[in-house]
């Protein structure tokens, strides 16, 4: 048929598939993040494999829950979310990226759960002009212009903590976390305050102890230094397996009498139930807890509940935050909003409600100034949790 | 305090040392078992321990008796999946170790991925039985009482295991084989069925110390690769084929990570390898002189 077909019937075929083509590549060029009608395309890049899947998985939760308790829709605008693994890091983050940027064209960007991934993804935010409102790792960044956090930066849990900590504790402590870059944040936080404050550090020469990461499993010979050191308390930070390591022999060790401050990762979400008894009394700063007593919370929670098992970590909370600011840049940056009028939007926002508390951007390193909490692993009905039990500092700018 | 304030600290962690020790050993031998005897180099070593522990966690419920069936049921799966690994190494038996590298490689992969889609992706808790879920004193220090009694059942099947190589039909069998196939296949035995039993038996002791070490090396997607590594290196430095030799390579790796992790924390990170390098550099074979014919 094709090889009889008269050369005028050839030709109009070929004028109509250049048409087609013509439209198509118009539709696409006519507006970044534009979908069909009236909605806009968002794109959500967080770790659904590999060894950060659990936070991953809990970013997706909640940004979808908000999605679900607000009929689909960010700024009066359908939403058309494309979710894309972000793998175990850089390597496998910066393709997703590229097709989220490049070939769906978002016109916004959020999640990402490494620090490292943030920063492999950086320049092509640069290049595609998008913004990025990132709902977990934050690395160390030239120009943050378009780039703005709802979780926390690495150093201020131990800020947060460390007046209390020198208040409450009549004697040295030991400091101690993993080596690599986010456990070095997070001690010097800690210990660049808490020594400020008039604290002292239990360890030789006021060095924080640092641990190989991932490879360290076993803690006790660690526990054998703490004891010798004469220490009073202990300060940590660890996630994932190797909090749930640390907390269930250090509740088995010669040390378990020594109160144990860590940043709220140490016993948030899945390790706190890996951990068990061995958790009990655990002392810890973050910015959330499924029990603070305000009215989004409550509504959060209760949303949270009637989809998922158990309570809502501080990674679903601050991708829930996410979508709650593209929510509100969204219905301020106009009737078309481009990648550029939302980024505008986000600047102008101020005081947020939140499940965690009221929170705003800050202007220089537009992640938030926000109050953190102090909370101790209790029994709630059958199980252990996270229970608030006093604010700490407002940290953040 | 009669013990020497210069000691003292270093007590726990020497103790403890003892109970890794005895752990890597328990997971190593069926490695040493399956390199040195059957010529195999099985990668997905490291996932049957994780088979172990996996059952360990969603069976114990803090009572004797759960302890038991975690035992009967982590044994007997990783037994099977021991004996799978055989059955699919049947077609590759003859060929190089790299070959055989890769296939059981890909089988961890697999067997990870499994893993982790069954149990999910967090670490599972793991409950030992209440009565040994604390801490007893020794010499003036605390010390995690299941590691304690771990020390004693973990020396008891090394010196079961040493018998059943030792003194059994079985054993003379399989230490035959390693120093004649042909002749052992001449006296009627099929090699192919020394390899499937020996590959079973190196899973029974994986999937054991799955179970047993659960509260120690508990399990989670890293296990499987955490596990593997060790007992390669224990096989490095133990030299292949020899039980005594692979104890002693055990011990040394447990007072490596944790006693020499006290004495110099700074180098930490690489004390192990180190004392690989070490150990390679000196004596090509290994720190027990294994006899084994080539």
């Amino acid at each position: 048929m094709s090889e009889t077909m008269p050369r005028r019937s050839r030709a109009r075929t070929a004028a109509l598939l250049a048409v087609v083509l013509l439209a198509a590549t118009a539709c696409a060029d006519g507006g970044r993040g534009a979908g069909t009608a009236g909605s806009i395309k968002i794109g959500l890049l967080a770790s659904l494999s590999g060894t950060y899947q659990a936070v991953g998985k809990e970013i997706r939760a909640g940004f979808e829950l908000y999605l679900a308790t607000h009929d689909g829709k960010l700024g009066g605008r359908q939403v058309e979310l494309v979710v894309a693994d972000e793998g175990n890091g850089a390597a496998t983050a910066v393709p997703a990226a590229t097709k989220l940027l490049k070939q769906d064209r978002v016109a916004a960007l959020t999640g990402i759960v490494g620090g490292g991934s943030v920063a492999g993804v950086y320049p092509l935010l640069n290049e595609t002009k998008v913004p990025f409102v990132g709902s977990n790792g934050r690395p160390e960044l030239k120009d943050v212009s378009r780039i703005w956090h709802t979780s926390y930066l690495s150093d201020e849990p131990g800020e947060a903590i460390a007046r209390h900590v020198r208040d409450n504790v009549k004697g040295s402590v030991y400091a101690i976390g993993p080596d690599y870059q986010g456990g070095w944040d997070e001690l010097r936080g800690f210990t660049d305050a808490f020594v400020k404050e008039g604290g002292e550090l239990a360890n030789p020469g006021g060095r924080t102890t640092f641990t190989p990461f991932p490879t360290t499993t076993n803690f006790t010979p660690y526990f054998a230094r703490i004891k010798a050191s004469g220490a009073d308390a202990v300060y940590t930070f660890y996630a994932g397996s190797a909090a749930v390591d640390f907390v269930k022999q250090y509740a088995q060790s010669e040390i378990s009498d020594l109160p144990l401050y860590a940043a709220g990762f140490l016993t948030e979400g899945g390790v706190l139930d890996a951990q068990g008894e061995a958790a009990r009394d655990v002392y810890s700063v973050l910015n959330y807890s499924p029990d603070l007593d305000n009215a989004e919370n409550r509504a959060f929670v209760a949303a949270w509940r009637a989809k998922n098992d158990g309570s809502p970590t501080t990674y679903a909370m601050a991708s829930y935050d996410a979508a709650a600011v593209l929510d509100r840049a969204i219905a301020a940056a106009g009737d078309d909003p481009s990648p550029q009028s939302i980024n505008a939007a986000i600047g102008q926002l101020g005081q947020i409600a939140s499940p965690r508390g009221t929170w705003q951007f800050s202007p220089t390193t537009h992640a938030p100034v926000q109050k953190w909490y102090l909370r101790q692993v209790r029994q709630d009905g059958r199980a252990l949790s996270n229970t608030v039990v006093g604010d700490l500092a407002t940290v953040g700018g | 305090m009669a013990v020497d304030t210069r000691i003292d600290p270093y007590l726990v962690p020497a103790l403890d040392g003892v109970a890794y020790g005895l752990l890597v050993f328990v997971a190593a031998a069926g490695l040493v078992l399956c390199f040195g005897v059957a010529g195999i180099l099985n990668l997905a070593h490291g996932t049957l321990y994780a088979i172990g522990g996996y059952t360990a966690a969603a069976l114990l419920d803090g009572g004797w008796s759960s302890l038991l069936l975690a035992l009967a049921v982590g044994t007997v799966a990783a037994t099977a999946a021991g004996a799978l690994v055989a059955g699919l190494l049947t077609r590759v038996a003859a060929r190089s170790h790299l070959t055989q590298a890769l296939l059981t490689f890909g089988l961890a992969l697999v067997g990870g991925s499994l893993l982790v889609a069954a149990f999910g992706p967090d670490d599972p808790p793991v409950r030992v039985p209440a009565a040994l879920d604390g801490s007893v004193a020794v010499a003036g220090h605390r010390y995690a009482a299941y590691r304690l009694v771990f020390i004693v059942v973990a020396a008891v099947l090394a010196g079961l295991l040493h018998v059943a190589v030792r003194r059994t039909r079985a054993g003379m069998l399989v230490r035959a084989a390693v120093d004649d196939a042909e002749m052992v296949a001449v006296l009627g035995v099929n090699p192919a069925w020394i390899r499937l039993g020996v590959l079973a038996a190196a899973g029974a002791l994986a999937g054991a110390a799955g179970v047993l070490g659960a509260p120690i090396i508990g399990p989670g997607p890293d296990t499987a690769d955490a596990v593997l590594l060790l007992s390669l290196v224990v096989v490095v430095l133990g030299g292949l084929g020899s039980m005594g030799g692979t104890l002693l390579a055990a011990l040394a790796v447990g007072q490596i990570q944790t006693l020499g992790v006290a004495l110099a924390p700074s180098a930490a990170p690489f004390l192990l390898f180190a004392a690989m390098a070490a150990v390679l550099a000196v004596r090509a074979r290994g720190l027990a002189t294994a006899r084994r014919a080539s």
